[in-house]
């Protein structure tokens, strides 16, 4: 018990290692989420797997510096930035004939910076920026012989944009957000079709390539909500995101939907913290 | 207005983007005419021995075809034995059909050989045995000779396991290895066997991978290195292993790799075959099919697919003994003089 409260402390705590600076505020989004996808991964079966996915992730946002000036005249623009952690489970993907299962893990992990603009007493925001993605996914289909697993690493350096809208209620404040990362370029790791699974992880080396939008996209988008209630803010939102790339002999294809619940707050690194 | 019209047009192009399919994606079909085309694409495709044996696989098409557009559609069963009837032309122990109610597998390889093997027999020198991992094993001879069984290279075993076995036949004057009857499995549990009879790291054989679609694609030979660090005890008195027929696939690569074992013999007859690593895809209805798909070959750049022939050819004819482990019995006793 004593170890998954470290674990879960630690958690918590990675935005605030990873960017302390002093007398700066973050904005955290811890969320979980859940939906269904399809997968295609023709290394190991020309057919399509789809299920249901759960996945845990963590964001931050935070200006690379506290302005006063900004404040609530809005108007001005500054640049801040984004950085998120992810995992996400696949669990008892099936294919359209019923005969065999897929599972599956995604780790994803990104950095972007973004410029962003007010209106309206700050209430519209937009923002455009670069993000740095890299994914780990690996699958297994444990019916296969000698290819029971399969992987893939992509590291994308992305456009990201995005735009959000502020009402308030009677008691509560809302936020609109809409937000779309595609990739431009980067660089995959997959295996070679005719490898075996133990030879991958022999040190057998598969194939390593640049990529961009002729042979790898990439669309990541969500819409949420943000209700800001008084002793609590939360996040209520969808997620999509498809992926499709290939070779000459391979063709992976991820299209998932997620519903998403997360919990926001903020916090600030005083001067002379410690950490 | 325009927003509600904007929202709208943006709520169906997501659905149509969650909702599309990819256009690689083989389409489910219980059609028998899609699944015979697409299990022959897969073997014209993907399986390494085609040329190798001189099949005409044109021709399978062009007749299973034909008899598949004969079929009724959603007889299951009728669809299955026809797949199986054309991967029966290949001859291979390594091709199976798997489906929910039958697997489909192919005997020709050792049907017309002598069995080499007779439980009962052997259940007379394997006996007040004892079981180190998966690996069965006693003293016989009157003690002078250690016997090892191994069933299957699918059961695992540790380097403990066999230094167990090695500290028990540590006043033996030498070793049976009896790997009749052992189907293959695991190519690393053939190298962990092996390991104890090399004194250096050396190549014992090469594979080669198919990369491409065509019968003759193929990379260039990738050698296949044994590591003899996988086991800290050596055994440098005579070793003996006997196979059989039915001694295949990992089991065919690790005789392969013992002939060239210091103070080794191979006893028997001549082994199974299965010297090509299998990998599996999956058909439109779902069904599985396994086939051999990285060719092996032995230290010699020989390709050993179809079996390894023993040092000492010895076929089984007695009721009373085990011929084989006799003859493997008189071996040590000669090496030792």
């Amino acid at each position: 018990m004593k170890k998954l409260r470290f674990i879960v402390f630690l958690f918590l705590s990675l935005p605030t290692l990873l960017t302390a600076q002093e007398g700066v505020e973050y904005d955290n989004i811890l969320k979980l989420k859940v939906g269904t996808g399809y997968q295609l991964d023709t290394y190991l079966s020309p057919m399509g797997y789809s299920g249901w996915q759960y996945g845990i992730g963590n964001e931050w946002w935070q200006p690379f510096r506290q302005d006063s000036k900004l404040g609530k005249e809005g108007k001005l623009a500054h640049w801040a930035h984004v950085g998120r952690v992810e995992v996400v489970g696949y669990h008892r993907y099936i294919n359209r004939a019923y005969s065999n299962l897929l599972t599956g893990v995604q780790l994803a992990a990104g950095w972007g910076a973004f410029y962003e603009w007010r209106w309206f007493d700050d209430r519209l925001r937009v923002f455009v920026g670069p993000y740095l993605d890299v994914s780990f996914c690996v699958r297994e289909l444990a019916r296969n012989v000698n290819k029971i697993v399969s992987f893939d690493v992509a590291t994308d350096a992305m456009a990201m944009g995005g735009i959000s809208w502020s009402f308030y209620g009677k008691k509560t404040s809302y936020r609109l957000n809409y937000l779309i990362r595609t990739n431009l370029v980067g660089f995959d790791y997959l295996p070679e079709y005719w490898e075996s699974y133990y030879e991958i992880w022999k040190g057998v080396p598969g194939q390593a390539r640049c990529s961009g939008h002729w042979n790898h996209n990439t669309v990541k988008h969500e819409l949420t909500m943000d209700m800001q209630f008084p002793h609590s803010s939360w996040r209520l939102g969808a997620e999509h995101e498809f992926v499709n790339y290939g070779t000459d002999n391979l063709h992976f294809v991820r299209n998932q939907f997620s519903i998403l619940l997360a919990c926001r707050w903020k916090y600030r690194i005083h001067a002379n913290a410690r950490l | 207005m325009k927003l509600r019209n904007t929202i709208l047009y943006c709520l169906i192009a997501c659905s149509l983007f969650t909702g599309c399919r990819s256009r690689e994606e083989m389409a489910f079909s219980m059609d028998p005419v899609k699944n015979i085309e697409a299990l022959w694409q897969i073997i014209d495709t993907k399986y390494c021995y085609v040329e190798e044996k001189g099949i005409n696989w044109q021709a399978i098409h062009d007749e299973y075809i034909t008899k598949a557009a004969l079929l009724k559609k959603n007889n299951q069963v009728a669809l299955f034995d026809l797949c199986a009837s054309m991967l029966d032309s290949l001859r291979d122990g390594h091709v199976n059909l798997y489906s929910a109610f039958d697997l489909s597998y192919n005997t020709a390889w050792y049907d017309t050989f002598p069995a080499n093997y007779d439980a009962k027999l052997q259940a007379l020198y394997l006996h007040d045995y004892r079981i180190a991992g998966s690996l069965y094993y006693c003293a016989i001879d009157s003690g002078h000779i250690g016997y090892l069984y191994y069933s299957s290279f699918s059961n695992s075993f540790g380097a403990a396991n066999l230094a167990w076995v090695f500290k028990a036949f540590a006043d033996c004057k030498g070793l049976i290895i009896d790997v009749r009857n052992n189907g293959g499995g695991s190519i690393e549990n053939a190298y962990l066997l092996a390991a104890p009879f090399f004194t250096e790291n050396q190549t014992i054989g090469y594979w080669q991978h198919k990369t491409g679609t065509g019968h003759t694609d193929f990379s260039t030979l990738e050698p296949m290195t044994l590591d003899a660090s996988l086991s800290l005890y050596k055994w440098d008195k005579p070793v003996v292993v006997l196979c059989n027929r039915r001694s295949y696939s990992a089991t065919n690569l690790f005789v392969s790799m013992m002939r060239y074992a210091d103070h080794s013999t191979i006893v028997g007859g001549i082994s199974g075959g299965g010297g090509g690593m299998p990998m599996s895809y999956e058909l439109p209805c779902g069904w599985m099919v396994r086939f051999s798909s990285v060719r092996m070959y032995d230290k010699t750049k020989r390709d050993i697919e179809a079996g390894i022939a023993p040092d000492i050819l010895v076929t089984m004819q007695s009721n009373d003994k085990d011929d084989i482990i006799e003859k493997a019995i008189k071996v040590i006793h000669n090496k030792n003089q």
